[in-house]
């Protein structure tokens, strides 16, 4: 015990000494602190700019069957499209095109009537929303001149046309669409953090055994010590790491909050409720233990560095299979499919499948009971299993050895 | 202090590693343990240290199985090997405390060390930054700062210099002038001759001879002559068929019967001008050739 706590310390004192941790944890705290004062930033300059944007916008052309039309719609076009310059164009639609083309327009709407047009555009963006406001408003434009010619006012047509639907949701589990976003967070954090961190544990012990610290290591501490240590060392830096970035991104959100406003995806994030909370701190130790201790078996198993990544693979590939599972069924909508369902109980699966289905879906309480159950019966399993491999794994040098041949050592120790 | 290995066995897989292996190192004196590669050296190392348990046999420790708990090892491995990025002081601080140390022994005790191998100047330099030599005395510190009963040396002087051989051969004999049990494993026989009192040589996992030094060295039969002479030709020629040339541009004469000795030398230094005559005793490379030679 004595021994593990200085094991556990050492290897605690090695993360905060090394520079690259320490580096990347500071960096993303302070890029996490900068995006959290966007909002305040882009609203400061909102206001210096205001009065003198009007010059820098982009000219659009509005072209109709006559100069006089063409006139008249687009002052139409010119109080819906704010951030244009409206003009009415040449008749010509070669010029039309050519200023296009030159850079000197951006863009331009030729209408044969109000339910026919062609647009123009040199580069047609992703996120190009001008055809839509433009069917819009020229739908707008043919509905009013149709009823005012069947006897309606001009009042009368536009009460019509914008008479609101009141509606109510009263959603008695959970909200998907706003528990999408932290769930979709926590399970990234979750994915790169298992990721990142298991492969720190097997680099760290296939580096003690390649450089042969390994030969004194074994012979001075228990090696249950020893995979024990390194792997709560990795968990409590990982967990340090989370609380220092997830910390700042809500000291920094407070400080900003005004200026958030009512942004859905960051409101979700940091009004998540505190039981999700726990059962991700649960989940989140449970899977990243289980995740170390195997990679820590299997980086005692390589004698040289450069073997690491293949002999980790079959982890890995299991870890991407379930963040597949689970992301495929979050895109889907339906959290509570048989796959996800079977996940949640497999403790190589279960921390994301269940925790996502906590997040996204009402599971029943027994369900999750059992789920942590199964999780920590297998992290205990797994650890003593994990260390029996280590003990016979870091005494075999040479090529890779088989699976067999360790399950052999393993069950003989 | 007398540390006892009883007929230990092991086997890995099918591979039958030890095959009762048996020997006896006492307090204040070293114990040299010889083999070729692969003669079982290293396993009977890490069953002693209780890195994996014996298939059968026992250890005792003052006539007691070993209680690992209260005797203290210290093992210079042969494959050295420490942290390469990390500071020294650090890490010889943390071995010495996973011995059982508290910090403020571990950290008096690695100076001290530091300071009698000459090595106090490096001590907050990162590992990779010295030389091979030098990085072989950091490891010895780490057999040696928690002040162990037991201290099993791998090899301790390939890769020295004559220098810091000649340090490191002052530490070892300090070592045991303190009572320690010091056990040996090199293939540098001279070293061994130097050190050890008793010797056990294995071959393929069998203790194929154990025993006091002198006392195997006396056992073989005296019945051999080195002679030195500047008339090599001419004795080489009186002894026919029972001369062969030795080391140093010597003869080793083989006589019939051993109680002959004393007149064949009369002989010879009265028809011979001679240099330097004496009873042939086999040098502890020759025994070790002839036991471990043909391994099974």
């Amino acid at each position: 015990m004595k021994q593990f706590g200085k094991i556990l310390k050492y290897e605690l004192k090695n993360f905060f000494e090394d520079k690259v941790f320490v580096g990347v944890t500071l960096f993303l705290v302070v890029v996490i602190a900068g995006v959290m004062f966007v909002p305040r930033v882009l609203d400061s300059i909102d206001v210096s700019e205001e009065d003198t944007v009007s010059d820098d916008r982009e000219v659009m052309l509005i072209v109709a069957d006559s100069e006089e039309n063409s006139k008249a719609l687009s002052e139409v076009f010119a109080e819906v499209f704010n951030n244009y310059e409206v003009k009415a164009g040449d008749s010509d639609i070669e010029a039309v095109k050519k200023q296009i083309t030159s850079g000197e327009a951006e863009c331009a709407f030729v209408l044969k009537d109000l339910t026919s047009y062609t647009y123009y555009v040199n580069n047609l963006s992703m996120y190009d929303d001008n055809k839509a406001i433009a069917e819009e408003l020229l739908t707008n434009a043919y509905r009013t001149n149709a009823f005012m010619q069947n006897g309606l006012t001009s009042d009368e047509v536009t009460e019509i046309l914008s008479t609101p639907v009141s509606g109510d949701v009263e959603n008695l589990g959970k909200d998907q669409m706003q528990n999408f976003f932290y769930t979709y967070i926590m399970i990234f954090a979750l994915y790169m953090v298992i990721l990142l961190y298991g492969q720190m544990v097997a680099t760290n012990v296939a580096t003690e055994k390649s450089s042969r610290a390994m030969e004194l290591l074994i012979t001075s501490a228990k090696p249950t010590s020893m995979m024990f240590g390194k792997v709560l060392a990795s968990c409590i830096a990982g967990f340090i790491q989370l609380v220092a970035i997830f910390g700042t991104s809500l000291l920094f959100y407070n400080l900003n909050k005004d200026f958030w406003g009512e942004n859905p995806i960051v409101n979700s994030v940091f009004g998540m409720p505190v039981e999700l909370f726990v059962s991700m701190l649960i989940f989140f130790l449970l899977g990243f233990l289980i995740y170390a201790f195997m990679y820590g078996a299997v980086g005692s198993t390589v004698s040289k560095l450069e073997d690491i990544n293949t002999a980790v693979m079959p982890i890995t590939m299991l870890f991407v299979f379930a963040f597949m599972v689970v992301m495929f069924s979050m895109a889907s909508g339906n959290v509570d499919n048989l796959l996800m369902k079977v996940c949640s109980f497999i403790p190589f699966t279960s921390p994301m499948a269940m925790f996502t289905r906590i997040a996204m879906s009402t599971v029943p309480l027994y369900e999750i009971v059992i789920s942590i159950v199964i999780l920590v019966v297998s992290v205990i399993g797994i650890g003593v299993v994990a260390a029996k491999i280590y003990r016979v794994g870091v005494l075999l040098y040479g090529t890779t050895p088989k699976i067999g041949t360790i399950l052999k050592a393993v069950l003989k120790a | 202090m007398k540390l006892e290995l009883k007929n230990i066995e092991k086997a890995f897989g099918e591979k039958k590693v030890l095959k009762g292996v048996s020997l006896i190192a006492e307090g204040g004196r070293a114990f040299g343990l010889l083999g070729r590669n692969g003669a079982g050296k290293t396993t009977t190392i890490r069953i002693l240290m209780d890195v994996f348990p014996a298939d059968s046999g026992e250890i005792l420790f003052d006539g007691k199985p070993i209680d690992y708990n209260n005797v203290q090892f210290g093992y210079l491995p042969e494959e050295r090997g420490l942290y390469p990025k990390k500071k020294i002081l650090d890490q010889l601080v943390y071995f010495a405390e996973l011995k059982g140390m508290n910090r403020s022994e571990a950290v008096s005790a690695v100076e001290y060390w530091l300071e009698r191998l000459g090595m106090s100047e490096y001590k907050n330099k990162r590992l990779d930054t010295l030389s091979k030599g030098n990085q072989q005395k950091i490891q010895l510190v780490t057999a040696v700062a928690h002040n162990p009963e037991i201290v099993i040396l791998d090899e301790p002087f390939s890769g020295l210099d004559p220098v810091n051989a000649m340090l490191l051969k002052d530490v070892v004999k300090e070592i045991i002038a303190n009572g320690k049990i010091v056990l040996f494993s090199s293939h540098q026989m001279n070293y061994i001759e130097e050190f050890c009192d008793s010797i056990a040589i294995l071959n393929g996992g069998q203790m194929v001879l154990a025993g006091e030094l002198n006392q195997i060295k006396r056992n073989y039969p005296r019945n051999r002559l080195v002679v030195k002479s500047e008339q090599k030709q001419k004795i080489y020629d009186m002894y026919k068929g029972n001369c062969q040339n030795g080391e140093n541009d010597s003869l080793i004469i083989t006589l019939d019967n051993p109680d002959d000795k004393k007149k064949a030398m009369q002989k010879l230094t009265e028809s011979f001008d001679i240099d330097e005559i004496k009873v042939y005793e086999p040098s502890l490379n020759d025994i070790f050739v002839e036991y471990a030679g043909n391994q099974a």
